[in-house]
């Protein structure tokens, strides 16, 4: 939910970048794994439920060895409960099974987006059965919540929400808004403080220059969405990283149904690297803050995944959708594990 | 001694003082505490390994797991119980389904859980299918034919050994034993095998093609599908197809 293509004009994007600019993330596009070897990454946030198998393959071949997908909306409201609940078991189920298969590990924030908060009755059912999936295995957050229109529906349900991730002790992954996005930001982390929520449990996602300082002045972990094509390209995201450090700044894709690409870490990572950015402030970005933060929720064992799942596609873990007929399937030689 | 007794004995001797004092407290719960007990268990409760519980057919598990059983056998006996099973099953996780299948042998009404164990069989997460699939006596007891043939063809399907399920010789069946030939020349036509276990399932019993299909085995240059033919041929007790069972590539 974190492009709408049609909005492209109304909110030009603030990692537009000049022509020399296109031309290295061109480079960048084509060839980034030259400059990646050797680089773990985790992208904290990625709705695989909307991407194929096909990006899968890609992220691990990238080198993604773990991943956060977010609860969100489904590009079109859903009008019952039963429809919210098969989703959310579907991100704890299916699409962690899905990507087992390729050797990622698959994390979720479960929480009602903000667009759907706007429905009152359906909201109040949903909240109803948060409690019980926010509990589940490898569920490492309240994600992803906060505004988007900032109605008084929205507030309200954000509002609950941040009461049960404190009493949850889980951190909280914050969308924040499109349009008027520097006072939503702002309206969020108050609304979060006011909730004695501790700013270090906070994720504020979607920043942009306009918003990071302040995030990272109150102690919020700030996390910068990067999107493909002439935005991908482009140094601002290599500037913030400059002027601001590593610390508590993450970059993530937010690949979705909309154009996005899910190997934009990666390809960021290998930007930073062409633009002199030391490996150690890279993997902060990249992988540790994004490790770090969310490991808060208790719900994540770095070494289930830093050496790589155990893949075995061919046998254990075959079933016979994600791998139809005809298609070979990768086996990880690496494994010790010989069957 | 009853399973509940036997999970216990083993629980108590691989549990700490904190996570038994948890277990203990829950235990006292009514019917939601239980239910979101058996959800919040790995958070509690270590993934301390398993091995072999004499009596209980979940081997090689994780304490974490059998704790949730556990639950679920007192859960079962309360008056909502299954309601709250339900929703369990409805909203589940993938560990919490394979715990789920896993535990549907030990409750006290198995039979009644027949459509989720049907489910299962149709489940394309992997560890969800072999939890009903592999050394679980559920299906053996419970399953109709034609359910019980579905969960052996899937299992040769996805090319999972078969010797794993439990009741496989005993549940063979004529209408098993045509589809796995039909199926077998299926394989053949593209190029692909069956595991050459496949046809103890059919040693038993008349198929249209049984003379040309052992034919073939003979003459395969896979020296498995030549034992195949051997032990069919010389009505070889169970015993001998021993030797076959393993994971086999099909292609």
């Amino acid at each position: 939910m974190c492009q709408n293509p049609n909005e492209q004009k109304l909110n030009p994007s603030h990692f537009e970048g000049s022509t020399e600019e296109k031309q290295t993330a061109h480079e960048v596009d084509g060839g980034f794994a030259a400059y990646t070897q050797g680089m773990k990454f985790f992208d904290p946030h990625v709705h695989m439920t909307s991407r194929t198998t096909d990006d899968y393959q890609a992220l691990a071949d990238a080198g993604v060895v773990a991943i956060i997908e977010p609860a969100f909306w489904l590009g079109q409201p859903r009008t019952g409960l039963a429809s919210f609940k098969d989703y959310f078991a579907s991100l704890v189920g299916w699409e962690r099974f899905r990507s087992s298969q390729f050797g990622i590990k698959h994390y979720c924030t479960i929480g009602l987006n903000s667009r759907e908060a706007n429905n009152e009755a359906l909201a109040e059912e949903v909240m109803e059965i948060l409690p019980l999936f926010l509990q589940k295995e490898g569920v490492v957050g309240v994600g992803e919540i906060g505004f988007d229109d900032q109605t008084a529906a929205e507030e309200k349900y954000y509002r609950a929400q941040l009461e049960l991730a404190k009493e949850m002790g889980l951190p909280v992954q914050v969308h924040t808004p499109h349009r008027d996005k520097k006072k939503g930001t702002e309206r969020s982390m108050a609304i979060a403080l006011e909730h004695g929520l501790a700013p270090h449990m906070v994720v504020i996602d979607h920043n942009n220059e306009e918003t990071v300082k302040s995030v990272l002045d109150q102690g919020f972990y700030a996390a910068f969405t990067i999107y493909p094509f002439t935005k991908m390209g482009n140094e601002r995201m290599v500037e913030i990283v400059k002027q601001y450090g590593s610390e508590r700044i993450m970059v993530n894709s937010a690949a979705d149904w909309g154009i996005s690409d899910p190997l934009a870490i990666p390809k960021t990572a290998a930007l930073m690297k062409i633009k002199g950015i030391s490996d150690a402030d890279i993997q902060k970005v990249t992988y540790q803050n994004a490790l770090d933060s969310f490991a808060q929720s208790g719900q994540i064992n770095e070494q289930d995944f830093i050496h790589g799942l155990e893949i075995d596609q061919s046998l254990k873990f075959n079933g016979n959708t994600v791998l139809r007929g005809g298609q070979a399937p990768r086996v990880d030689k690496n494994s010790i594990f010989i069957r | 001694m009853n399973t509940a007794e036997l999970l216990n004995q083993s629980i108590q001797s691989l549990a700490s003082s904190t996570e038994l004092a948890w277990l203990e407290d829950k235990l006292k719960a009514d019917s939601k505490g239980l239910s979101l007990a058996f959800v919040i268990a790995p958070r509690q409760i270590a993934k301390t390994p398993v091995g072999i519980i004499p009596g209980w057919n979940w081997h090689n598990s994780t304490l974490d797991q059998l704790v949730r059983v556990y639950l679920l056998i007192h859960l079962a006996e309360k008056e909502d119980g299954k309601s709250r099973i339900e929703t369990l099953f409805d909203t589940a996780e993938m560990n919490e389904l394979v715990a789920l299948y896993r535990a549907l042998p030990v409750l006290p009404t198995p039979e009644i859980w027949l459509h989720r164990a049907t489910d299962a069989v149709r489940s394309n997460m992997g560890p969800v299918f072999d939890a009903i699939a592999f050394g679980n006596p559920y299906p053996k007891a419970y399953f109709s034919e034609l359910a019980w043939n579905q969960l052996v063809l899937k299992c040769i399907f996805n090319d999972k050994p078969i010797h794993l399920i439990e009741g496989l010789d005993e549940r063979a069946n004529q209408a098993l034993a045509d589809t796995l030939a039909d199926f077998a020349h299926e394989r053949w036509a593209a190029g692909r095998r069956v595991p050459s276990q496949v046809w103890r399932l059919i040693r038993n019993f008349q198929t249209n093609t049984k003379e040309q299909d052992l034919k073939r085995l003979q003459e395969s240059s896979d020296p498995n599908d030549r034992i195949a033919a051997e032990l069919i041929q010389k009505n070889s007790p169970l015993e001998a197809w021993k030797v076959l069972e393993r994971e086999e590539k099909a292609y």
